[in-house]
């Protein structure tokens, strides 16, 4: 099949699943019309990401679609998620129609709105127009909100309310910012058509006018990092990811934050290449990343609801991925590698917090204390999530942060590296504080058990080993698409990042 | 028309919505704002008035115009208020903020040059004062109506910005926005519909359920 062909069919896959889930009469159709979706889609991605691994970028429509290694890699990444919790969510809510708590319009509600979000995800990674790009982004966070409120309560529309106005408005910002860009771009006689096309950007950086892309920049930091849950504006994301149910929430961490956080990704290289602005971008990136990881670890410490402490584990590791990114280099590609590990981890994460809140009718930790005892796979899933999350070696996530700590000491940011490792230390003491008694405390009532098949066993489990393999031992395909994907940054020593952090220079 | 006279147009509404308390006359406000940004295109000088041109300008007039306050006024019906309560910043204060905010958009539209263009420093500053119109009744109100009017006002000031300064964005680019403007508005109505009835009330400072 020529690779324009699967672009297009990337984009009309999951609007036509949604289509057809919404016209059905039975819940449980519906539910396996969007899993089905999911699974066709993760096949074309998987089929041309492989071949845009091997023979470069593929595009379609006039160049106005673009995969390129740094898509197709993040493409592939959101896929995998969205299946696991497209698989998740089919017993999760059918569970829930069994006890007549989700009547068959939500449901087809939630599958039609569900293939909806991921044909706005996708168009995200396929999109070479940064205009369309942004609109991609919009349309997930218009097509997720009625999500968080698939059981309408008190609770989840205050969620929703905040979400949806909070990341509108973050949203519109990035929009400010790439008109700001492509201001600074007028000048330099590309066809208006053409003129925000990224390749057109990257390829006419030198000449761009600084002072606009300088202001721009700052403008779609703060709006996709909104989106991106990036501390300080991450005041919305606990609350929409602690009330929404639990696949939407695995959704939300395990990928929606990673496609703002791709938007920002696209500019790096052109703000980079803007003469006067080397080192700019990083730093800022590198302040964000700080920020968010520190003040993730503080809400921490003090959580006592189990899908908020998830929640600002998002936080925390959306600050990791910014922080590689501005630290450039090696930093570039562990961020990378780390947005995979913290996708799998977390959706794992949520998958067993979910299913024991469900149980138990609470996610109050306190309450759900002894969890392994009600269940080996629920209950140890989780704990083994939380150490993995946490950074334990020699899983996946470790390695990654290990590797942005050398891309630090790289660079002799050695006060980056001191508060990195501060704030990974807190969040270790503090999730692990939590994690004990989660696991072995005394559960109080005696429960039943809670039993699980195994098609649930293995979308626990089988993340986990892979996270575990990919600590260990990494594959010499996956290291060149991650190469190839870091390339597309490609920010190679482009770090005299911080001068306001580095000491010994 | 000409520009700078629907720009001005502009910046009266925006000084009106700040000293407003009635709901009903802060949507039909943003109404009348709408449908003047929506000639915008047709009277930015040196543009052929291509079908480009006047499909944008027609969908932003109707959508603008009569679909927004439409929807707004529905859920203020079903919702039975009329007034914003006790606003966290007052109406005169509003006004003289509104001042300042408009002394600094025009500074900052004296600053920002764009290259190859003729003077558009009255396009910017009125772009700019919009933003922070919407962003600030957006912050100050306690109505999640007067929420949803701040987000549109910010919206139109973008739409200034793109359309005054940065003419010839493709048309599938200012299509998208548009439908998301248009999506967003009918999710928030909805949602203050359903707030409406949870909470029998529409003070967004009640949402305080969760925190920490």
């Amino acid at each position: 099949m020529n690779s324009y062909l699967v672009i297009w069919l990337l984009l009309i896959v999951p609007v036509a699943a949604a289509c057809l889930a919404v016209l059905q009469k039975s819940a449980r159709v519906a539910l396996r019309i969007a899993l089905v979706g999911v699974g066709i889609e993760l096949c074309l991605g998987l089929a041309i990401a492989k071949r845009v691994f091997s023979s470069g970028a593929a595009t379609a429509g006039a160049e106005w679609l673009r995969l390129d290694a740094l898509g197709a890699y993040n493409l592939v990444v959101m896929l995998v998620v969205y299946f696991l919790s497209s698989v998740y969510a089919l017993f999760y809510f059918g569970r829930e129609i069994d006890a007549g708590k989700l009547v068959a319009n939500r449901a087809r509600m939630f599958a039609g709105l569900w293939c909806g979000a991921l044909g706005a995800m996708t168009l995200v990674f396929v999109s070479n127009n940064l205009g369309i790009m942004w609109v991609g982004i919009e349309a997930t966070t218009l097509l997720t909100a009625p999500l968080i409120s698939v059981h309408v309560t008190r609770e989840s529309l205050e969620a929703m309310w905040k979400y949806i106005l909070i990341c509108s408005v973050g949203v519109a910002f990035a929009f400010m910012g790439t008109l700001l860009v492509a201001a600074g771009a007028r000048s330099m006689g590309i066809e208006s058509e053409h003129i925000l096309f990224w390749t057109e950007l990257c390829r006419n950086a030198s000449v761009l006018d600084p002072a606009f892309v300088k202001a721009g920049f700052v403008f779609l930091l703060v709006g996709y990092g909104t989106k991106a849950g990036l501390a300080p504006m991450h005041n919305w994301l606990p609350d929409a990811h602690s009330q929404a149910p639990t696949p939407v929430s695995a959704i939300f961490s395990g990928f929606m934050l990673n496609a703002a956080l791709y938007c920002v990704m696209r500019y790096v290289p052109v703000v980079e290449s803007v003469p006067g602005l080397k080192g700019w971008s990083s730093s800022l990136l590198i302040l964000l990343g700080i920020v968010s990881i520190l003040v993730a670890a503080v809400f921490i410490l003090s959580q006592h609801d189990l899908k908020r402490l998830l929640a600002y584990h998002s936080v925390e590791h959306m600050g990791i991925i910014t922080l590689g990114l501005g630290l450039g280099g090696l930093g570039t590609f562990a961020a990378l590698f780390h947005t995979l590990n913290h996708s799998l981890c977390k959706t794992v994460a949520f998958f067993t917090a979910g299913r024991l809140g469900q149980a138990c009718g609470t996610h109050n930790m306190s309450r759900l204390s002894g969890s392994m005892r009600l269940s080996i796979v629920w209950g140890g899933g989780l704990f083994c999530s939380i150490l993995v999350l946490i950074g334990i070696a020699p899983f996946a996530i470790f390695m990654s942060e290990f590797q942005i700590l050398k891309a630090a000491a790289d660079n002799q940011a050695m006060v980056v590296a001191a508060l990195f490792l501060v704030g990974c230390g807190i969040v270790f003491v503090g999730a692990l504080g939590h994690a004990m008694p989660l696991a072995w405390g005394d559960p109080g009532d005696a429960r039943l058990a809670l039993p699980a098949r195994r098609a649930e066993a293995a979308i626990v489990f089988l993340p986990l080993a892979a996270l575990l393999v990919l600590g260990l031992w990494m594959p010499a395909s996956f290291k060149h698409a991650l190469a190839a994907a870091a390339d597309v940054i490609k920010q190679a020593g482009a770090v005299q990042a911080d001068s306001m952090f580095s000491i010994a220079r | 028309m000409s520009v700078e006279l629907i720009l001005t147009v502009v910046v009266l509404t925006n000084l009106r919505l700040l000293g407003a308390s009635r709901l009903g006359a802060c949507i039909r406000t943003v109404g009348l704002q709408g449908l003047l940004l929506g000639l915008l295109p047709l009277a930015t000088g040196g543009r052929l008035t291509t079908l480009h041109v006047v499909v944008l300008a027609v969908g932003s007039m109707v959508l603008k115009g009569f679909v927004f306050p439409r929807l707004l006024f529905w859920a203020l019906r079903e919702a039975h208020v009329t007034r914003e309560v006790e606003p966290f910043i007052g109406y005169t204060g509003s006004l003289l903020i509104g001042g300042f905010m408009l002394g600094g958009a025009v500074w900052l539209g004296d600053r920002l040059v764009i290259g190859g263009t003729t003077d558009l420093s009255w396009v910017v500053a009125v772009a700019m004062f919009s933003i922070l119109t919407g962003l600030f009744l957006i912050v100050a109100r306690k109505r999640a109506i007067h929420q949803v009017l701040g987000f549109l006002v910010m919206e139109n000031g973008i739409y200034i910005f793109g359309i005054g300064a940065i003419p010839g964005i493709p048309l599938l680019v200012e299509l998208g926005l548009l439908l998301d403007i248009f999506v967003a508005v009918f999710v928030m109505g909805i949602a203050v519909y359903h707030i409406n009835r949870e909470f029998d009330h529409m003070e967004t400072d009640k949402l305080d359920v969760l925190r920490g």
